[in-house]
């Protein structure tokens, strides 16, 4: 759906995106219809929980959907082209270049056998005609950037030598080398305990606004994502439930699947006073496989009403509640029957 | 059945001292090291967890957090004597448990229960739901119970399963289901403590409050206690009377949960809590400041464990261990800035 509020074109544009697998156990759905764009140097956070389809969005961009999966339907515009249509060599000379995308393990993203030297340059040699001093130089620089202390040293390193947080340092140091236009990581601090999180979001934002560089964030941790990000998609079941402006969805989410993940968060005020029970999310996620007719969400929804249980809810727009500065801004929702906003 | 064994106010578990050290050597030929015309073989120990004391009272839950690495999940194996500890004592109910073993554990076991991290793993992916969750209570009655069938689908029906459930494999499960069949397990025995390694950190959120809500539901009904170790502090605010935090192999700071949260002592207990996202607020000027990474447990620093990243260390810091001085209103803090004679400048 476009999203006129945005003055600039998008830099990249999702539209209708379907991602399926087909198994022998059903088709599995992992990406239902799913749009959305990102404007330069916005950082939108993708959020939900396991089999919400949002690794798959980004492994979906990255033209990196191996048999038996496939894009079905819809459009992955970035700049002018649609990443859907394009062939594996196209997508090569886009990848690392244009994309950068960082992984949630660092232990296997990285190449044992290879120094971090020789796995930073490797982007850059890809993709520019620079020599190999050029490229040992910009490697340094870029060590330095994101952190690591005596980088003339460590390019001789090998993975195993760095701890956790520091390869991760330099799976970011790769993605950024080459200057990217948009930034996807997946879950790229999960891994790692709250302070080295702590270091390496701060990084990761200064490096993305410093370079004009878009961001995608995947993850299931709405708390991180609520720090680092200006826009939020939720997904569930391969679907967006919500999608609006971070503060917007974090103060006042529409849909009853945000509000019940906010919920779920223990909550600094439990503190005081007797502690009360989480309000908690009946039921599990459902097997993507058997999805219920209607909204997925129904089953455990406490708003659920027949209309849910027997039609989609389509994804529609409405203006928020905003401060009547700036441009409007846009909050989306499908949901038959959202949850109503105190003004 | 639980109940009061021995009388008076004495904790459910007491530990003292407690040293757990893990000799990673290898064999000789590994550890040969040859300088300035020398032959040595050192050794290479791990300290995992360094001289920690703690108690639980009875329906009390202490909370341990701390980062990877800082002994946290070591400390809670030792207790269940998983690992021979190597120094310190163990007391539960006022038995010294220390040097117990397997055979005079198993009475034991019966008042001390774990639930583990992954639910993948901590089932046994070929027993039946019924077998799994029987097995500490048939281990601690000699095998001979004759109401085998209802007792397991009384303790299903406590975690919110049932009977369709009982006979089936542990794969036909979701996560979160699982660490309830992990839960029902631990109940079966009904111990007086419960040992809660990580019990929800593989879980998503929407189950994570599921499966907090249904502990607390449980403590409430049963009057046990928990050790509730975590790397979550939301997750242990939220469940916890007391904390501890662990760095390093060391207790650095516990006291009152509100107290913890809300006048925080140590330096890294205040990073830690810095550096914790929060919903809804941006990425505040503490997050991400505390630089470098926890040093390795092979080479502890000489002096405070924290010194090297801690932003307030001076030189006794370098020089000499600070140890867990109480400071007041429950709250004890190993922390040279934190000792009376520097606190208190009239002393």
């Amino acid at each position: 759906m476009p999203r006129p509020d945005i003055a600039t074109t998008p830099l990249l544009s999702v539209k209708g995106l379907r991602t399926w697998f087909h198994t022998f156990g059903g088709i599995v759905k992992a990406v239902d219809g799913v749009s959305f764009d990102v404007a330069p140097g916005e950082i939108m956070g993708l959020v939900g929980e396991s089999g919400g389809g949002k690794s798959m969005i980004g492994f979906s961009i990255m033209g990196l959907i191996d048999p038996p999966g496939r894009i079905e339907a819809g459009s992955i515009e970035f700049e002018g082209r649609d990443l859907a249509t394009l062939g594996e060599d196209e997508m090569r000379s886009i990848r690392g270049k244009e994309i950068a995308m960082i992984f949630q393990d660092p232990m296997t993203a990285l190449n044992p056998l290879y120094t971090i030297g020789n796995q930073i340059e490797e982007t850059l040699a890809l993709h520019t005609m620079l020599s190999a001093r050029e490229r040992r130089m910009k490697a340094i620089e870029m060590l330095h950037k994101v952190g690591i202390p005596q980088p003339e040293q460590r390019l001789h390193h090998y993975p195993h030598q760095f701890s956790g947080g520091m390869r991760q340092r330099v799976v970011i140091a790769i993605a950024m080398i080459a200057q990217p236009r948009l930034l996807i990581a997946d879950e790229p601090t999960t891994a790692l305990d709250v302070t080295i999180q702590a270091q390496l979001l701060r990084l990761m934002r200064q490096q993305v606004v410093e370079s004009g560089t878009s961001l995608v964030l995947i993850t299931h941790d709405l708390a991180a994502v609520s720090q680092m990000a200006d826009t939020i998609v939720v997904l569930y079941c391969g679907r967006i439930v919500e999608r609006g402006p971070a503060e917007e969805i974090i103060a006042r989410p529409r849909h009853p699947y945000t509000r019940g993940l906010i919920d779920s968060i223990p909550h600094e005020s439990d503190v005081d006073g007797a502690k009360r029970r989480l309000s908690q999310i009946p039921g599990n996620v459902p097997d993507i496989r058997r999805l219920p007719p209607g909204c997925a969400f129904a089953p455990r929804c406490p708003r659920a009403s027949e209309l849910c249980r027997t039609q989609d809810p389509v994804l529609s727009e409405r203006e928020c509640v905003g401060d009547g500065s700036g441009p409007p801004r846009l909050h989306a929702i499908a949901c038959h029957h959202p949850l109503t906003v105190s003004p | 059945m639980s109940g009061t064994r021995t009388g008076g106010n004495a904790p459910l578990l007491e530990v003292r001292d407690l040293e757990q050290r893990f000799d990673v050597s290898g064999g000789l030929i590994d550890r040969l090291r040859f300088s300035g015309g020398r032959i040595s073989a050192p050794r290479r120990i791990v300290h995992a967890v360094n001289g920690v004391s703690l108690s639980i009272r009875r329906g009390e839950v202490l909370g341990i957090v701390g980062e990877s690495g800082c002994g946290k999940s070591t400390l809670a194996k030792t207790i269940v004597k998983l690992n021979e500890p190597t120094a310190g004592q163990i007391l539960i109910d006022g038995e010294d448990i220390t040097h117990h073993d397997f055979t005079r554990m198993r009475p034991v076991r019966r008042k001390m229960q774990m639930i583990f991290q992954d639910p993948y793993a901590s089932l046994n992916p070929r027993q039946k739901v019924r077998d799994i969750i029987m097995e500490p209570y048939l281990e601690s009655q000699g095998g001979n119970v004759p109401d085998r069938a209802e007792r397991a689908l009384a303790l299903l029906a406590k975690v919110g399963l049932g009977t369709e459930h009982l006979d089936r494999y542990p794969h036909q499960f979701s996560g979160g289901q699982r660490q309830r069949i992990g839960i029902a397990r631990s109940l079966s025995v009904q111990p007086d403590l419960i040992i809660a390694d990580e019990p929800v950190s593989a879980l998503d959120v929407s189950i994570q409050a599921q499966i907090l809500n249904l502990l607390m539901d449980l403590k409430d009904e049963f009057g046990f206690s928990y050790l509730f170790i975590t790397h979550d502090l939301s997750v242990v605010r939220h469940i916890s009377d007391r904390i501890g935090v662990m760095y390093l192999g060391f207790m650095v700071e516990t006291g009152p949960t509100r107290t913890i949260f809300s006048a925080p002592r140590h330096p890294y207990t205040r990073a830690l809590l810095a550096a914790a996202p929060q919903l809804g607020t941006k990425l505040g000027p503490a997050a991400g400041q505390l630089g470098g990474e926890v040093p390795s447990a092979i080479d502890l620093p000489r002096g405070c464990p924290f010194r090297q990243r801690c932003p307030l260390a001076f030189a006794r810091c370098a020089e000499e261990r600070p140890a867990l001085l109480p400071v007041g209103g429950g709250q004890s803090v190993a922390c040279h800035l934190d000792e009376p004679a520097i606190a208190d400048p009239a002393a």
